[in-house]
């Protein structure tokens, strides 16, 4: 059915039999992107523009580098949109900052402990588990807050405000945030336990990875835990940018996690993707945004670029399953 | 707990779909507290109201049953919405966009089918990327404005009765039945059944799995179209907006019905009645005053515990 071609094309552009999927397509897309619009525009290479770059893409990529890891195993995290409201919305309750800041991880970890028990113990498929969890904790956030308002504490805001060593601080935000995952997937033996299970669960033996003696619900949880923590810390960036809680901040944020996901190769079987597959993903994304608010091309046709994208690039990669 | 789930009198209550559970107790709920609605009256109309979900989720429990989803019935529904409230084809009978609703949901529902299954693109991804497309395709068209109004003749169709029925509720059932038929009298049904419990098995034995998940696919768009047609002439006016949830709900009342990726114990009917509960599940919680994030909290833990009580089940 699938030519398997061996060939350097096939190696290298498709990304065929590599566990990092198709990912070097994407960056000459990213690329292209960047040096067409530095010439095209002038504003695109400015210094503010940069800036404003990497803080609009920011919550994006701490959002898809947390989805990619329950991606890795099979799985499908559709709640975090809903998280990431949920934390502006308890930042932005009348509390000191003490509180609130542990307080939302505490609590998204709760609800990826949630998902991730639902998922590996009591057998519901992941999309409807987070599914369920989404509208759970979306609806919670209404009660909350139910229209846009607060005020976050002066700490939050000057996290995501302020500058280090002449940079703009959501530049460290990136670096941190790209150093934790990379430690995670590359730096420690749960990253390799993750590739395992996916690759099992793409296989179509989700037993494979036990069998070796990998505690595949442990690790899978754990992944939902470790998904849930990065929308967290996605809400506390925006709750820095919007300096106020607000309901409707993440709506639709998991549809776009999920697409910056899969640009970068990632394959939503398991078992395949990369954390620099993961980022260049999230590049073309906040690229295809910036430079179409620069050219000024209406946000509409923005959409449906986006999603023709997203469709080009994933035909591409092939793979045996059928189905999700 | 695992004593108690293996226990016989667990798998006969489990036997039967969540949804008819919950209908139950909901008519039982309106039958306290306002015997008065319980009439064919007042009932048709909310039921009327889902019906464009009640279609969608008719497409969306066969492409559950081969293991896929579709997750673009919302970008469909906006544009064929868009195609007949702008008036971009002025003069047109009803019949002419009956037919390009139904043309535009086959050729959607096909390239889903192809990519799923030929190009084995995830199915979560294709219908996704696509239903992306449409929405931007249309608001682009529309420049985010709400098109015009739709053509007279679709408002009086929909607020036609027959038997003391809606109209549109009895098509639903139709289609329902139809579809029943379908999954249990035709080879297809058969060649449903076998791939969505092991596709390698159902390889195996013969089973044309890919030409089995494209016609799955295909079948999903053009219901696709119908919901669009139904919920066109139920809102009466063009909108840039409507229809953009009724893809995840359909795919959570279709749960609710006793289907799940690759299993269908609640075969047609279940999620029929899971469309129901939707529709009633609103009508009482608005009689008791719970509010819209109270309904969201509530749709959710539904859901997520009808979901729970399959697991269980398949676990064992």
């Amino acid at each position: 059915m699938n030519p398997s071609s061996s060939s350097l094309f096939g190696k290298l552009l498709a990304g065929r039999g590599s566990r990092q999927g198709l990912w070097l397509l994407p960056l000459v897309i990213a690329l292209a992107m960047a040096l067409w619009l530095a010439a095209a525009t002038s504003q695109f290479g400015q210094w503010s523009n940069l800036a404003n770059l990497v803080a609009q893409g920011m919550p994006l990529l701490i959002t898809a580098v947390g989805q990619m890891f329950v991606v890795l195993v099979g799985g499908l995290d559709l709640s975090i949109g809903s998280v990431v409201s949920f934390t502006t919305a308890i930042l932005a309750l009348d509390l000191p900052g003490v509180i609130t800041l542990p307080g939302v991880f505490l609590l998204a970890a709760l609800i990826g402990a949630t998902n991730g028990y639902c998922i590996t113990r009591l057998n519901v498929h992941p999309i409807v588990a987070t599914l369920s969890m989404q509208y759970v904790v979306l609806g919670i956030t209404r009660v909350l807050r139910p229209v846009s308002g607060g005020a976050v504490p002066d700490g939050v805001r000057w996290m995501v405000e302020g500058t280090f060593l002449g940079l703009p601080l959501p530049v460290f935000w990136g670096i941190a945030t790209i150093l934790l995952a990379w430690k995670l997937l590359y730096g420690s033996r749960y990253g390799l336990h993750l590739f395992a299970i996916g690759g099992g669960v793409a296989s179509g033996s989700s037993d494979a990875a036990r069998n070796f003696g990998i505690p595949a619900s442990r690790n899978i949880m754990l992944a939902y835990v470790i998904c849930s923590l990065f929308a967290a810390l996605a809400g506390v960036f925006l709750a820095g940018r919007i300096v106020s809680g607000d309901p409707n901040v993440g709506l639709l944020m998991e549809l776009d996690a999920i697409t910056a996901v899969a640009i970068g190769g990632t394959q939503l079987s398991g078992g395949v993707g990369s954390l620099h597959g993961t980022i260049i993903g999230v590049a073309v994304l906040a690229l295809l945004s910036n430079g179409m608010n620069l050219l000024n091309v209406t946000p509409f046709v923005q959409t449906a670029v986006k999603g023709v994208l997203l469709l080009a690039v994933v035909a591409l990669q092939s793979r045996k399953k059928i189905g999700l | 707990m695992s004593a108690f789930v293996s226990s016989p009198l667990f798998r006969r209550i489990s036997k039967v779909p969540p949804s008819y559970y919950l209908l139950a107790a909901l008519l039982v709920i309106l039958f306290v507290a306002r015997p008065q609605m319980l009439n064919a009256n007042v009932l048709g109309v909310f039921v009327r109201q889902v019906v464009p979900l009640g279609i969608l989720v008719l497409g969306q429990l066969l492409v559950m049953r081969v293991k896929s989803i579709d997750l673009s019935g919302g970008g469909i529904i906006l544009l064929i919405n868009y195609c007949i409230s702008s008036g971009i084809f002025p003069g047109a009978s009803l019949g002419f966009y009956v037919a390009l609703a139904l043309a535009t949901g086959l050729a959607i529902g096909l390239f889903n089918g192809l990519m799923v299954a030929k190009r084995r693109v995830s199915a979560v991804i294709v219908t996704l990327a696509l239903s992306i497309v449409l929405v931007g395709f249309v608001q682009y068209l529309s420049s985010g404005k709400p098109p015009g109004d739709v053509p007279k003749i679709f408002g009086e169709l929909f607020n036609t009765r027959f038997i003391g029925l809606p109209s549109p509720v009895l098509f639903w059932i139709a289609l329902t039945a139809l579809m029943a038929l379908l999954l249990s009298q035709t080879v297809f049904g058969r060649f449903v059944a076998a791939v969505g419990e092991s596709m390698p098995a159902a390889h195996f034995s013969g089973v044309p799995v890919e030409r089995t998940v494209i016609l799955a696919h295909t079948l999903a768009g053009l219901m696709a179209a119908l919901a669009a047609l139904v919920q066109t002439a139920s809102i009466a006016v063009g909108s840039v907006r409507v229809g953009l949830d009724l893809p995840i709900l359909s795919v959570a009342a279709t749960i609710l019905g006793g289907v799940v990726f690759g299993r269908g114990e609640g075969g047609v009917w279940g999620p029929f009645f899971g469309v129901l509960c939707f529709a009633f599940l609103f009508v009482v919680m608005t009689m008791f005053g719970v509010g819209d994030a109270g309904k969201l909290v509530a749709q959710g833990l539904i859901i997520l515990l009808a979901a729970i009580f399959y697991g269980l089940r398949a676990g064992k």
